[in-house]
């Protein structure tokens, strides 16, 4: 579990957002995805990574399929993979899920409420659709 | 703003990959939010890269701390590269030495051995803390932005409307115009529903307001559609 990209063919990057319970919920789909949905199709790594510029994490993006769960409007999960030369099969923006469930009191950005694990749910079950449709139709390594 | 509101900016690794991720990540807000609410911000690390240039100085305008999970150091590395040299550079995986891989990367199974992992390093940090505000020189805190709050959330400005001869703040509005644009929504005809459910999703409207929010929300859109200063 420690960026170990190499041998899956769906890459979930979240953004982790510090600041709001967005990026939380991103975190945690992604680990329902990587874990639980599709541990066979998917694996998560550092976004920090490509931050850093890290030759790796460029080699794991421009080879292999991303899907990024941003929290906010800012999508830097999606910006950094793009600019890292990765190629983006599906950006997902927690915000946008938010509208099926309206009145929702999902938690912080360090605990979710049952609200939000049913936020959380509903976005890693997109995730994992999309993993497997990427996984399927062959676009996942290049 | 002046020098003697200048705080410590805390900047963690996103560590999605790994426990210490994790802790450093909730460290760091336990710091922001209990221990030293007053004094420090955080921005989220992706933001150097992707975000503009008032976040890519946030280590010019505050002493920074990073506190990173493992020896890569991304958080430090990044910080230095897009902005300035940190005052102080943490790991958590030095901290807890061989306890942090027995913490869990998700918060569903958070355990004692997690909680105690993130009451450490949060001591740890918040004791850099105390010593950077004890040695380091006042900044600029221009991109000074509120307790416990993350920066990046803070300068995003908000859209003023007017409901019930009330002005209200809507936090992010010009942001979320920019978006019903680039959806195709139009500035003229449009009967306000999907201003109504874009705006919702930051903003809470009551039932009992919706009629005068759709009101103001078509008229400050198609303000900003025809680029006048409408909803600002």
């Amino acid at each position: 579990m420690t960026n170990d990209f190499r041998e899956k063919t769906v890459l979930v990057i979240p953004c982790s957002g510090i600041g709001k319970v967005h990026g939380l919920i991103g975190r945690e789909a992604t680990y329902q995805v990587t874990e639980e949905l599709a541990p066979q199709q998917t694996e998560t790594m550092c976004l920090a990574l490509l931050v850093k510029g890290d030759t790796d994490a460029v080699t794991a993006v421009q080879t292999h399929s991303c899907i990024t769960i941003d929290g906010c409007a800012k999508a830097c999960a999606q910006k950094n993979v793009e600019m890292a030369g990765g190629q983006v099969a599906k950006a997902i923006q927690v915000a946008e899920a938010f509208r099926n469930f309206r009145g929702a009191k999902p938690g912080s950005a360090t605990s979710l409420t049952e609200d939000g694990w049913n936020i959380t749910r509903h976005i890693a079950g997109a995730v994992a659709c999309e993993a497997s449709r990427v996984a399927a139709s062959g676009e996942a390594i290049r | 703003m002046s020098a003697e509101v200048t705080k410590v900016g805390i900047i963690s690794c996103s560590g999605e990959a790994i426990p210490e991720g994790t802790v450093s990540r909730l460290a760091t807000r336990r710091v922001l939010e209990l221990q030293r609410p007053d004094v420090t911000v955080t921005l989220c690390l992706p933001l150097f890269l992707a975000g503009n240039e008032g976040e890519r100085n946030f280590a010019r305008t505050h002493p920074t701390i990073t506190v990173d999970g493992c020896s890569k150091q991304c958080a430090k590395w990044g910080t230095e590269k897009h902005s300035d040299p940190v005052s102080s550079a943490l790991v958590v995986s030095e901290i807890l030495g061989n306890a942090g891989a027995a913490c869990h990367r998700s918060c569903r199974e958070t355990s004692e051995t997690d909680l105690e992992a993130v009451w450490a390093v949060a001591e740890r940090i918040a004791a850099e803390v105390d010593a950077v505000l004890a040695t380091d020189a006042p900044r600029d805190a221009a991109a000074e932005t509120s307790k416990g709050q993350c920066a990046c959330s803070s300068p995003i400005p908000g859209g003023t409307v007017t409901i019930r001869d009330t002005n209200v703040t809507i936090p992010g509005l010009t942001l979320i115009f920019a978006q019903c644009a680039e959806r195709g929504i139009p500035a003229e005809g449009g009967d306000g529903a999907a201003l109504i459910d874009a705006v919702r999703i930051y903003h809470a409207i009551g039932p009992e307001d919706e009629a005068e929010y759709r009101a103001a929300l078509i008229e400050a859109y198609r303000k900003f559609r025809s680029g006048m200063s409408g909803g600002e």
